[in-house]
């Protein structure tokens, strides 16, 4: 059984460069609170926590089911705002208003979903840009139960440590994380959407065609995206303690696609790098305010410019060398396949023969 | 008078002011071959869609197995055991060959256990049949139009259709994969097991001019032209029916004996 099991983490994620490589970045971050407790560095950490998910969920939606949504801000939102109420008026405890609150981001997601899956490409991105505004008037009108400009405050707080806070995000999100992933790869062998996403993303029609019912699954995805996307809205207000409008600010609903697209769209793990590279550099750069947003678009600006898939289909590409013969993902320092035993170079042993 | 295993009563579509298929009536019987053919632009193409519910038709029926498809979603069509070809290939491209087919293996109802091995397996199967299993790992996008086309095949009929729909199976195919393509559609046609892919008699409708290869299981030709359908009837009647030569070649061309 542990030998089994042994086995199963060499092949899958050691064998991999760039699997081993996420897990041991997720272990280092495991010690951080042991190297230090200073309390703005796990604060940062802990909002990275919440990001990933969030910047994951709606790499869910864009990178792999192809819709672009700029409204994914009006889903934290509300999930933000349903965590808040829940805490504020009938005294619930956090574990019991962020599932709540994910579920009706869910079901909003749902009915705002429905109509606007009628439309296509950029027609239902214009249409998202909508949904936060919308939010932003219902809760301007409804002053006395969403506190309108000053918002809602005086939520319980997530633990009563930060420390403890630090890993229960943590915690949340590699789990997140790890169920948008497998719901998302097409080689997954518990769900069979990612296959579907994969051909849906490709040739719709084709598809279609071919027996899959895709808005059945464009609507899952939808749901799965509005799901995550209310964890983590539902985390922040706990850790923030505070749920205001600014979530409804349309920056807010497009820092999660420039985090993915810095990362690497359609490609889960893109979107958790790219908030624990950006987030934290623009923490850094509070030390020139006044230059702040400008060098960060540089940077995001520069990035795309040479990596234009994101830097982790770019350090993919660079680790990573597939078998010409059995397609299988070996580490580039390797000259034979690790199953089938082909050469995996062949262009520069080539080379080096004819020198010879 | 009896349901016809498929049957088209009086489907239009117009593109505006073009009416491509104009009150077409036809039915299939169970275990027949039919070949539709049509000069350019007769229609040939946007009927098939019509069957496949990738257009919508203005107005007609569509029956299949005496239940009423019109207007029924793709995927449902699918489901109901109608599949169909494009005549310009629609791979998904960035994905093997095996995931391409893995996809319509779907179609058929998830059991409990290692499904991906299973779809592999029965993808795996529908490959080799049209033979392209040893590129079953490359990515589609690799592939020549001739195997392309054939993968096209692969995945129709891994979703185990009762009527097969295929449009143009042979263009841009040279003569040795013709061929290779006629033999296999000739062993779908007298059916059987394959691996775990099975039909009975498959119901054929094949867009195609090159019959030579498929003569031997052709039973009837529609000929469509300008969306009408213009005769119909066995291989030998239709290639010496005057409307059909006039359709293809113009009236007042003097024809040889023939």
């Amino acid at each position: 059984m542990i030998r089994g099991l042994y086995k199963a983490f060499q092949g899958n994620i050691m064998a991999i460069p760039g699997r081993a490589m996420a897990f041991f970045c997720l272990l280092l971050l495991c010690f951080v609170p042991l190297v230090t407790q200073e309390p703005y560095i796990l604060l940062v950490l802990i909002f990275v926590n919440v990001f990933a998910i969030y910047a994951a969920s709606w790499d869910v939606l864009a990178g792999f089911t192809g819709q672009f949504n700029m409204g994914q801000g009006a889903l934290f939102a509300i999930a933000a705002y349903t965590a808040a109420i829940l805490s504020r008026d009938l005294g619930w405890v956090p574990w019991a208003t962020i599932p709540c609150g994910a579920l009706v981001a869910m079901l909003a997601g749902f009915i705002i979903a429905i109509p606007s899956m009628r439309l296509r490409g950029t027609y239902f991105t214009l249409v998202s840009l909508t949904f936060p505004l919308i939010l932003a008037g219902i809760v301007l009108v409804f002053v006395d139960f969403t506190g309108g400009e000053k918002g809602i405050s005086g939520v319980s707080a997530l633990c009563q440590s930060r420390v403890a806070a630090y890993y229960t995000t943590f915690i949340v999100m590699v789990a997140s994380v790890l169920a948008m992933w497998k719901f998302t790869d097409a080689r997954s062998s518990l769900i069979r959407t990612g296959l579907a996403f994969r051909a849906i993303q490709e040739d719709e029609i084709s598809a279609r065609c071919s027996g899959i019912d895709t808005t059945r699954y464009k609507l899952a995805a939808f749901g799965v995206s509005a799901f995550f996307a209310g964890i983590s809205g539902g985390l922040y207000v706990h850790v923030m303690r505070v749920a205001g409008p600014m979530m409804l600010d349309l920056l807010w609903s497009f820092s999660p696609i420039i985090w993915t697209i810095f990362g690497g769209m359609g490609t889960i793990g893109g979107a958790v790098t790219g908030v624990f590279v950006l987030y934290p550099v623009m923490e850094l750069l509070r030390v020139i305010p006044e230059l702040r947003m400008f060098v960060y678009a540089c940077l995001v600006v520069l990035i795309i410019l040479f990596m234009p898939e994101g830097i982790v289909p770019w350090a993919r590409d660079k680790i990573e060398k597939q078998c010409p013969r059995c397609k299988l993902i070996n580490a580039m320092s390797r000259q034979e396949c690790r199953a089938c035993g082909a050469h995996l170079h062949t262009e520069r042993k080539k080379l080096e023969t004819v020198k010879d | 008078m009896a349901d016809a295993f498929f049957e088209v009563q009086g489907l239009t579509k117009r593109f505006g002011g073009l009416v491509a298929v104009d009150n077409v009536s036809f039915r299939i019987d169970q275990g027949e071959v039919v070949a539709l053919i049509g000069p350019n632009g007769s229609g040939k193409t946007t009927l098939l869609r019509l069957i496949m519910g990738v257009l919508k038709p203005d107005s007609g029926r569509i029956i299949f197995k005496g239940k009423d498809i019109t207007r029924h979603r793709s995927c449902d069509i699918v489901k109901r055991g109608i599949a169909g070809t494009f005549q310009v290939v629609k791979p998904f491209r960035n994905l093997p060959c095996i995931m391409n087919v893995m996809v319509a293996c779907m179609v058929t109802k998830a059991k409990r256990g290692e499904w991906t091995k299973r779809l592999a397996v029965k993808a795996r199967d529908a490959l080799e049949f049209v033979g392209i299993a040893d590129l079953s790992l490359e990515r589609a996008a690799v592939l020549s139009h001739g195997d392309l086309k054939r993968l096209e095949i692969a995945r129709a009929i891994s979703t185990e259709p009762e009527l097969l729909l295929l449009d143009e199976p042979f263009g841009g195919l040279n003569p040795a994969e013709t061929d290779l393509l006629g033999k296999s559609m000739r062993r779908l046609h007298k059916g059987g097991r394959f691996g775990r892919l099975h039909s009975e008699e498959m119901v054929m409708l094949i867009v195609e001019h090159k019959l030579m290869d498929l003569m031997k299981i052709v039973d009837r030709v529609l000929v469509l032209n300008f969306g009408q359908i213009i005769a119909q009837g066995t291989p030998e009647e239709i290639a010496s029916d005057n409307k059909v030569i006039e359709a293809y070649l113009g009236k007042g061309v003097i024809l040889g004996a023939s």
